[in-house]
């Protein structure tokens, strides 16, 4: 394995790469962090790789346990998170006026109900425990198999399963008494009414029928829309598209105001 | 010979009563005990993951309402159950041995959780409750009996930790 091996598989597997580690950890900052730290490490310790796995595998184990390392001492998001982001967004006029302006201004500052879907997991999906969140996403946007992840997490492929197996159900159960796209009785409309307020001129309802999850949610097993969910997740680079700018500052002023919380609210 | 098949089919048939999932209650003056006893073709790493994560518990166990706490050895626990469910149970976890054996009790009794891995692969699950004491007779008959919720617990157990074993790889 040479040096030039690890950099084409690495330019490869980089932007899945930042993607994970963001949704991971919800910081930008971190994120870019981790994932040059990964490249450092992978850099000297190639000569310890010895092929039990892919390299794609080997780099986003080492990603992983830099990202565990960096969530060790901080504490878990709580299911409610969007409400209580909610709640501090309306009362910070300021928050709405740069998101208004990244708005009108960016070229990455478009709203899109699909971005905020894959947002709106981001943040939710940080309430599981974090071996629970990592497995769920390697496994469901990124593709990687139980015996693959086992390898990524260093644990056996039962507790891979476990851990998969719960994660989800957690997830299925709190979006289906929650999101209001799967579920009339929802009680979170916020990715409709964000785009009342950036997308004014648009029908939402027009918007809403170009999104699978949704228009399969009367007749779908929600295990189903989970899957559909999750590949809205798929198709979404947080760093590549034509939302990035505005959901990576509101997703800047989720964590924050997440740490925050969670600060003031430590046992 | 005949003899020999009476005791083989004596044993087969205590093995499979043993695991069949069926409670079985042994009543005496000062203590009553219930066991349950099931096959799980799963992991048992999977079995203790299910047994000790307290926050998910209502999820699949449908015989509990809440566990509040950490199912971690010289912890104590707050356990609501859906056959008593107006109360709480105070329960200290006395004993852990991972993927083999647990212990949990209150003054009242003591309840044993034991998983043996067969040779197949397998594990088989026992649950024991014992409650006794020289008071027992006086509330004996408030306690209603736990053998229903014990089948149920164990059905759900195997349920689910099959359902994880299953997961597509």
């Amino acid at each position: 394995m040479t040096k030039e091996h690890l950099n084409t598989e690495f330019e490869a597997a980089r932007g899945q790469l930042k993607s994970f580690v963001l949704r991971i950890t919800a910081s930008v900052q971190d994120t870019e962090d981790i994932v040059q730290d990964t490249w450092i490490k992978a850099t000297d310790k190639l000569d310890t790789f010895k092929g039990n796995s892919t390299l794609r595998t080997w780099i986003f184990a080492i990603a992983s346990n830099l990202a565990k390392d960096n969530l060790r001492a901080k504490r878990r998001w709580t299911e409610d998170v969007t409400d209580i982001c909610k709640e501090a967004a309306m009362s910070n006029k300021a928050f709405f006026q740069e998101a208004m302006n990244i708005r009108m201004t960016s070229p990455q500052g478009n709203f899109e109900i699909k971005e905020h879907i894959a947002f709106c997991f981001t943040c939710i999906a940080k309430s599981l425990p974090l071996e629970q969140q990592i497995c769920l996403l390697l496994k469901e946007v990124y593709d990687f198999k139980v015996a693959e992840i086992a390898l990524i997490i260093e644990n056996s492929e039962a507790m891979v399963k476990y851990y998969l197996h719960t994660g989800r159900s957690k997830m299925i159960n709190i979006f289906e008494g929650r999101c209001a796209l799967i579920n009339k009785k929802g009680t979170c409309h916020q990715c409709t009414e964000l785009n009342g307020i950036f997308n004014p001129k648009q029908n939402a309802q027009e918007e809403l029928n170009k999104i699978e999850m949704h228009k399969a949610a009367q007749s779908a097993e929600k295990e189903h829309l989970f899957d559909l969910r999750m590949q809205v997740l798929k198709g979404i680079d947080p760093f590549e598209s034509g939302a990035t700018e505005l959901q990576l500052a509101h997703l800047e002023h989720n964590r924050k105001v997440m740490e925050n919380y969670l600060k003031k609210n430590a046992h | 010979m005949k003899y020999f098949l009476t005791t083989i089919f004596m044993i087969m048939t205590t093995i499979s009563s043993a695991q069949d999932g069926k409670a079985t209650t042994i009543k005496k003056t000062f203590s009553r005990a219930t066991s349950v006893s099931i096959n799980i073709k799963a992991d048992a790493s999977i079995i203790w993951a299910l047994l000790t994560n307290a926050e998910d518990f209502p999820r699949w166990n449908s015989t509990i309402t809440s566990i509040e706490g950490n199912i971690k050895e010289g912890e104590k626990i707050k356990l609501k159950v859906k056959l008593d469910e107006k109360r709480t149970f105070k329960i200290k976890i006395k004993e852990m041995n991972p993927e083999k054996s647990m212990v949990w009790g209150d003054s009242q009794g003591k309840r044993t959780f034991t998983l043996d891995k067969q040779n197949d692969g397998s594990v088989q699950f026992t649950m024991h409750e014992k409650m006794g004491g020289l008071m027992f007779p006086l509330y004996a008959k408030l306690i209603p009996p736990f053998d229903e919720a014990f089948e149920t617990y164990a059905a759900d157990l195997k349920r689910e930790a099959e359902t994880i074993q299953l997961t597509k790889n």
